[in-house]
């Protein structure tokens, strides 16, 4: 549904994102973590046809996004990081202008615009001029401004910034149950919520995706297990087969990775945290006949990510724990009144 | 084609709304009307108006007669109306694009299945539109005060006057829209405005000063000649095409600016 291929974008001679392909399959909420200025936003945009990249290309709905602009601006419901509100019109009225402009035809728009009010729990609201209603319901109103169209595709950048926790679960529970009937693609700078909310989830940081996978294993990751990634000439089976020999190797599987020359895999390998099976690794490959062109782990460079966001997170709420811990929502450290997700806007 | 038309509907009824809601909008017509019906009337009934002047000249005899009172109003009264207005329109037109950008709402419109030139184009007749209303009720009070004049006047002139005030200030709009489109700052946008439309006013006295070749050129560009002549009731087909080539540059170059915004983002 959305794929992206080897992205990249430089603001003169920075870098602000370096070759990201992801594709997010229909139906598919696709988390996009990472710290502030990793490079969220500009991808977003990329995807949206808003900014052209250097390089690479992105399709939506099978549409590449700036050569069909047009055509894909259609399928697409977008909240940039600042909702973008007339802030003089009412609710319903600018539903109403949105829909317009997403071309939905004259004799559906009333009928869209009420259901997206009521997606959205605005009903209540529709009378009420934008520029009087609290920051959450502008969230809100921005989400349905995304959705009013019943765009296949769904692109949200920091849906949460700047709401109090309750509006955060609203507003999480929302998108999970816009998921199924639409893809989605959202990006936060918060570990939990991504893992709430998301199917899976990519980690970029400083312009490169470093992780992608599910949630679970992505905290199982972190959970003391070591990942390493292997690049292998020969024999794909006999070298899946003496890997998961090795004693606490867990799983190798095969990456899909293009262009890697002919006969050459790429493997994910993922071994106990507590033994470093490198060293073993290499002697079996290489006893196996086969050739090894890389071997190195992974799992340093997923642990520098959340480092990372931990300490952006600590000199922005002075909260650590309210980014790490609270998978379970009654966390009694839950108790501080700074909002966790209150961060300063990116950019 | 159908789907064009419609975004520039929808563009164009979102603009019009704004103004009944946004303030300035108000402050902008209450100032415009009060002008505009002050000088009305100093112009025709104060001791020094044209009425005093026209009844002097006629106990003088004979030269008086031969001026037209209506018309000498009308060209009086329209030339001041657009003198106002070069005031008057920067403001209306600083905030087309400023404030969207201001806002963030560029970005709606720049991800949504809609042109810039739609976009463009819708906001520039609703500006124009709003600025219509605002000279209508002044139109109203000229044409009571031409009623009476005895023979009647030819309602054409007084109409191709007006529309010159129109062309004139879809010109001005269409330039300001713009200038709009290159900044954030409402304000920054009105005072670069002012400042070009006062150099496109003023711009054939610069011609007479510089001379030659490109004295000619420049004298074809000045807003005050090609508009004088509307108001003399004179429908110039070289003004008429300078005004068009204006409204249709300003529409171009918005476009054309908010496109580049997107490569220049940062």
């Amino acid at each position: 549904m959305i794929e992206a291929e080897y992205l990249n974008k430089t603001y003169g001679s920075t870098a602000a994102i370096q070759d990201v392909s992801f594709r997010v399959e229909p139906g598919e909420i696709l988390g996009f973590l990472g710290p502030n200025g990793a490079g969220k936003t500009t991808t977003m945009r990329i995807l949206t046809g808003y900014l052209p990249a250097t390089s690479g290309s992105a399709r939506i709905a099978d549409y590449e996004v700036h050569t069909h602009s047009m055509e894909v601006r259609k399928r697409i419901g977008y909240l940039p990081e600042t909702p973008p509100l007339y802030r003089e019109m009412t609710v319903e009225r600018f539903l109403h202008f949105v829909a317009q402009i997403k071309g939905v035809a004259a004799g559906d728009r009333s009928q869209r615009v009420e259901s997206a009010m009521r997606r959205c729990n605005l009903l209540e609201k529709r009378s009420i001029l934008i520029r009087k209603l609290s920051k959450g319901f502008r969230q809100r109103v921005g989400i349905a401004q995304a959705i009013v169209h019943d765009p296949p595709a769904i692109i949200l950048d920091e849906p949460t910034v700047g709401l109090d926790p309750r509006q955060i679960i609203e507003v999480r529970n929302l998108i999970k149950s816009l998921s199924g009937e639409h893809t989605i693609i959202l990006s936060t700078h918060i570990l939990p919520e991504a893992s709430m909310t998301c199917n899976r989830v990519a980690i970029i940081n400083q312009g490169k995706i470093v992780a992608t996978d599910t949630p679970d294993n992505l905290m199982s990751r972190l959970a003391g297990e070591a990942g390493y990634e292997v690049e292998i000439q020969g024999d794909l089976q006999l070298a899946l087969q003496r890997l998961e020999a090795i004693d606490g190797i867990r799983t190798a599987t095969v990456m899909e990775i293009e262009g890697l020359p002919q006969d050459r895999h790429r493997l994910q390998v993922v071994s106990d945290g507590n033994r470093d099976s490198g060293g073993e690794m290499a002697s079996v490959l290489i006893g196996a006949g086969l050739g090894l062109y890389e071997l190195r782990r992974t799992r340093v460079s997923l642990e520098d990510v959340f480092l990372n966001l931990t300490t952006q997170e600590k000199t922005e709420d002075s909260s650590m724990e309210s980014t790490f811990a609270p998978t379970e929502p009654d966390s009694p450290q839950e108790t501080s009144t700074s909002d966790p997700a209150n961060g300063p806007e990116e950019d | 084609m159908l789907t064009v038309f419609n975004n520039v509907i929808a563009i164009y009824q979102r603009e019009l709304r704004g103004y009944f809601a946004s303030p300035l909008a108000y402050a902008i017509a209450g100032l415009f009307w009060l002008l505009g019906g002050f000088f009305l009337t100093v112009i025709l009934l104060s001791p020094q108006g044209l009425i005093a002047q026209v009844a002097i000249a006629d106990q003088f005899g004979g030269a008086g007669a031969s001026i037209d009172v209506p018309y000498e109003f009308l060209k009086i009264y329209l030339s001041l109306l657009g003198s106002l207005s070069m005031f008057v329109l920067p403001i209306l037109s600083m905030g087309l694009y400023a404030e969207e950008r201001k806002q963030g709402t560029l970005e709606l419109l720049a991800t949504s299945p809609i042109t810039n030139w739609a976009v463009a184009l819708g906001k520039l007749l609703g500006v124009v539109t709003f600025y219509i209303g605002i000279v209508l009720p002044l139109m109203f009070c000229e044409a009571i005060a031409l009623s009476t004049s005895d023979p009647p006047i030819q309602p054409i002139g007084m109409i191709l006057g007006h529309l010159g005030l129109i062309l004139l200030a879809a010109s001005v709009l269409s330039l300001g829209m713009f200038v709009s489109s290159l900044t954030e700052s409402t304000v920054l946008a009105a005072i670069m405005t002012f400042v070009l439309v006062l150099l496109l006013w003023v711009v054939d006295a610069i011609a007479e000063g510089l001379g030659g070749a490109w004295g000619e050129i420049l004298s074809h560009l000045s807003l005050l000649t090609h508009y004088t002549d509307f108001t003399e009731g004179v429908l110039d087909t070289s003004g008429l095409l300078l005004f068009i080539s204006y409204i249709v540059l300003g529409l171009f170059l918005t476009a054309q600016s908010i496109d580049a915004l997107r490569f220049q983002r940062s």
